[in-house]
């Protein structure tokens, strides 16, 4: 998903006063965007809404020091990142993820209907390949930057890429098994 | 033939491709298929629509703005009435060889350190950074903003002179009340949930 949402500066500046109307219009201008974000890397609606609030909260108490050298977005697409993956953290610990691996077995074909589309192949990846194919190529995170934030290494980063990939083409009906 | 593997399509993509790879591709009208079946893979991963949260957080955002600001107002608050019971018992301290001590200080004094000690232990516990309920957050709200209020009363009080009575004692002892309930809502009922 692309955005382009553009913040007027005025509004900003307002927010950072603490203008409870200029906070709320931020959350309307960014509410989609970052539970889209969450909720395309961890598997529960209620963990992408948790995701959210705690991001805008954390906007409240930061945004002052935002300090208008990038685009709003981007500080705040940041902040959202870092709370989803801490999440997908949490849910390793908890030996909640890795689902898919498990009841599939490996990197073999899965049988999965002709007419699952897209959507559902993401919902069947982990939480971690999802975290990575969405970050690096949806909103374009590199490979240097999913390690830092994941605090794992650049070569982590992309073979979970490349798993994300190989596993989403073998569910896609359409996509040939050449190789 | 060996073909690509996904790793080896990934690299060509952001034009890393080994010379052997890029080579292969020319030759190889599979691969170049599958290189295409993958750019067409991000495309469309980039077009799913935005899912959007089926709740509204924003009161709940609203009401942890709202708490922080009534929380910062009654340390500023607290800070200057501090300052002004500090000069209290300064003044006391004077005075005291030739006044006795009223007899409700005792329970002045420690109303306030019941005060204070629930204070930091809702700064220990940093509500702020905490997701909780809507219900939650709505009357922490509540009452952060009798707190407030009675701050209020408490600065006009210490403003006013060191004239203090029961009531005095009676406002600072409703001051633990509010606050308890406050640790209450934000503490015991996080450990209660597992948070």
């Amino acid at each position: 998903m692309t955005i382009s949402l553009a913040v007027p500066d005025v509004l900003i500046a307002r927010a950072k006063t603490g203008d409870v109307e200029a906070l709320e219009a931020l959350y309307r201008a960014f509410e989609t965007p970052v539970y889209n974000l969450a909720r395309r890397i961890l598997r529960s609606p209620e963990d992408a809404e948790d995701v959210l609030q705690e991001t805008f909260l954390e906007v409240v108490r930061s945004i002052r020091s935002f300090r208008g050298d990038g685009h709003l977005w981007g500080w705040i697409r940041r902040i959202a990142s870092s709370k989803a993956l801490m999440r997908v953290r949490r849910h390793q610990v908890r030996a909640e993820d890795e689902f898919d691996e498990e009841t599939t077995g490996g990197s073999a074909p899965v049988s999965v209907p002709a007419r699952v589309d897209l959507e559902r192949a993401l919902e069947r990846l982990s939480e971690t390949s999802r975290a990575v194919v969405w970050l690096h190529d949806v909103e374009g995170y590199t490979h240097e930057e999913i390690g830092e934030m994941m605090g794992k290494t650049v070569s982590f980063s992309k073979s979970q890429l490349a798993r994300a990939h190989a596993r989403l083409r073998g569910m896609l009906p359409g996509e040939g098994a050449a190789g | 033939m060996m073909h690509t593997t996904m790793e080896e399509l990934l690299a060509l993509r952001a034009n890393e491709g080994s010379a052997w790879a890029r080579r292969h591709l020319e030759e190889c009208a599979a691969c170049r298929a599958e290189l295409e079946a993958l750019y067409q893979r991000v495309a469309q991963l980039k077009a799913l629509p935005p899912l959007g949260p089926a709740r509204d957080r924003w009161p709940v955002v609203r009401a942890g703005v709202v708490a922080a600001r009534a929380r910062r107002r009654r340390r500023l608050v607290g800070w200057g009435g501090g300052l002004a019971a500090a000069a209290v018992v300064a003044l006391l301290m004077v005075l005291r060889p030739f006044r006795a001590e009223p007899a409700y200080a005792a329970e002045l004094a420690q109303a306030k350190r019941q005060s204070a000690s629930l204070e930091t232990t809702l700064q220990r516990y940093d509500p702020d950074s905490r997701v909780e309920s809507g219900r939650a957050a709505a009357l922490a709200a509540l009452l952060e903003d009798q707190i407030a209020a009675l701050d209020a009363e408490l600065a006009r009080r210490d403003g006013a002179g060191p004239a203090g009575g029961p009531d005095l004692v009676q406002l600072w002892q409703n001051r633990v009340d509010l606050m308890q309930q406050l640790v209450d809502v934000h503490v015991t009922r996080a450990a209660y949930v597992g948070l």
